[in-house]
């Protein structure tokens, strides 16, 4: 006879199926948890990016508060390299090894096992916008008042978890695709255009604006301005909302993509390849 | 039956090579992204970012993108020329077969030098469009002229790169984190003048640092560059440019000597 297997089976399968793709398969097959990697991501890309672009804006006249706009700008938008790419290419380096078709015929949850390979690449978004943030104040003159920092620390918190979703919803993608990576560079060097990173968005053209809005890096980077510069609670309350709906948009917009194209790859045989 | 010159067989070589880089860049789009994508999006960031600042800021944001259009190809292409036959598990037939290695990896950097002056073109088009009219170019063919050289000397250090990224399991990690840093150093986008003095010694190791600056003594009136002005420059570039030759020529060498000594260089 049949029997169902008691709820406590699945709850120690949720949790250890989130637990090895959250450390150990980041560390394994997924391969972003590498020394050089990580201590490239959170301690140099910063730094190049924000030199680069900040010698740009000297070089066009920009002033001290331009310096600063674009510094900030780029310390929020190397948050990219480590959600999205990270999360992006968990896909392509499953397909490129050949597992994605064993994973996808295995009783694993599902949301476990997407969301818990998010979890290193939040904690390292979140490292790398600390550490570009200590840059802009130490190096580019951001002012940081000490009382803006408990909001900046929620703005960070969030626009992580929103952009580690939005990789997921790239990932998703790429079970389609044959690889992540052009999808992953499109949004990252979009983002430094259209997300308000290195000028006010409200520079570029209506119609830029609006997709420019449709990224979560957007509207995690208003926030963090909004913190840096000590705007109200209420003003705060709404920049949060907004990314959290971002956040939620893109995880579930994940979920339902990975649940698609999981499908068709059971139904083909063949996408789940590289 | 008829012996076919040594000469032929190399030339062969390179071009079988150039043609299969063609057709793999075609199969692979991602090489789209350091040799177009990026650099036309830098191109866009630079041209708001210099807007008004004055009359030839056009070509500071056509020439700066186009460089990264390059950089970029040199960096993950040139870089990739004997990086992707160990990968692969070619390396050892390729260097097995009669025509020298070096040849083969030719015709793979003569490609990119293609696709990056390529790049450039596509970066000058789209730039123009969003600011709707053409640089001011004193010296047009002058202009052209030194962008191809600029490419040159961009395609010997992708040569020696290539060669040298053979021995370390960090060339990827190299050009992840390298890559702002090179266009940082060379001074893509800027003169490396603007730069601390104590980087400008690093910066001049590298020949497109020479070559750039040349270009904008060239297409920028009033510029103001390393002060021993443009002749030097060139002179500067064609010297470093050959230096790197012959290293990558000397390391080419070894890593054709080591495959055939001990045949475990596609062990990674």
């Amino acid at each position: 006879m049949l029997t169902s297997a008691p709820p406590s089976v699945n709850r120690v399968s949720f949790w250890r199926t989130f637990w090895t793709n959250a450390v150990i398969a980041p560390r394994t097959t997924l391969g972003f948890m590498r020394v050089d990697f990580v201590l490239g991501t959170v301690f140099i890309i910063p730094l190049t990016q924000m030199v680069f672009f900040v010698f740009v804006v000297q070089v066009g006249g920009g002033g001290a508060s331009e310096i600063a706009f674009t510094a900030l700008g780029n310390a929020v938008a190397t948050v990219t390299y480590s959600s999205i790419f990270s999360v992006c290419q968990t896909t392509d380096s499953e397909k490129q090894q050949g597992t994605m078709e064993h994973l996808l015929v295995t009783p694993s949850n599902r949301i476990a096992l997407y969301f818990g390979r998010g979890l290193i690449p939040i904690l390292l978004s979140l490292a790398t916008v600390t550490v570009g943030i200590f840059y802009a104040v130490a190096l580019f003159g951001v002012h940081l008042a000490p009382s803006s920092l408990p909001s900046l620390a929620v703005s960070v918190t969030l626009t992580a978890f929103a952009m580690v979703g939005f990789g997921l919803l790239l990932g998703g993608v790429a079970l389609y695709l044959r690889t992540s990576i052009i999808l992953g560079n499109i949004f990252l060097f979009i983002g430094l255009l259209l997300s308000g990173v290195n000028f006010p968005a409200s520079q570029l053209p209506p119609v830029l604006q609006w997709i420019g809005y449709g990224f979560p890096l957007t509207w995690g980077l208003d926030a963090v301005r909004a913190s840096v510069a000590g705007d109200s609670f209420a003003t705060l309350t709404v920049l949060w909302g907004a990314v959290a709906i971002a956040a939620a948009v893109s995880y579930g917009l994940a979920i339902g993509l990975w649940k698609t194209f999981e499908h068709k790859a059971l139904s083909t045989g063949s996408i789940a390849r590289f | 039956m008829a012996v076919e010159p040594a000469h032929a067989s190399r030339s062969r070589a390179t071009q079988a090579s150039l043609r299969i880089s063609l057709l793999m860049f075609m199969a692979d789009p991602q090489w789209l992204i350091p040799s177009m994508i990026a650099p036309v999006v830098f191109g866009l960031v630079a041209f708001e970012l210099f807007r008004g600042a004055g009359p030839y800021f056009l070509t500071y944001a056509i020439l700066g993108a186009g460089m990264m259009s390059m950089w970029g190809q040199t960096l993950y292409g040139s870089g990739w020329a004997i990086g992707q036959d160990r990968e692969f598990g070619t390396l050892e037939p390729t260097i097995q077969s009669p025509s020298p290695y070096v040849y083969v990896v030719l015709g793979r950097v003569l490609w990119n030098v293609v696709s990056g002056l390529f790049g450039g073109a596509i970066v000058y088009l789209v730039v123009v469009v969003a600011a709707g009219s053409p640089p001011a170019v004193p010296d047009p063919v002058g202009f052209v002229v030194l962008f191809v050289f600029v490419m040159f000397t961009l395609a010997s250090v992708g040569i020696l790169f290539s060669a040298a990224w053979v021995y370390t399991r960090y060339s990827g990690f190299i050009q992840n984190v390298g890559e702002f840093a090179f266009y940082v150093g060379t001074g893509c986008m800027f003169p490396v003048v603007l730069l601390p003095f104590w980087t400008n010694p690093i910066a001049l190791i590298f020949p497109p640092t020479w070559a750039l600056d040349a270009l904008r003594y060239l297409s920028i009136p009033g510029y103001v560059g390393f002060g021993w002005g443009f002749w030097p420059d060139i002179a500067g570039a064609v010297g470093t440019t050959l230096v790197y030759i012959l290293i990558a020529g000397t390391i080419f060498r070894r890593v054709e000597r080591h495959v055939l000594a001990k045949g475990n260089l596609s062990e990674f």
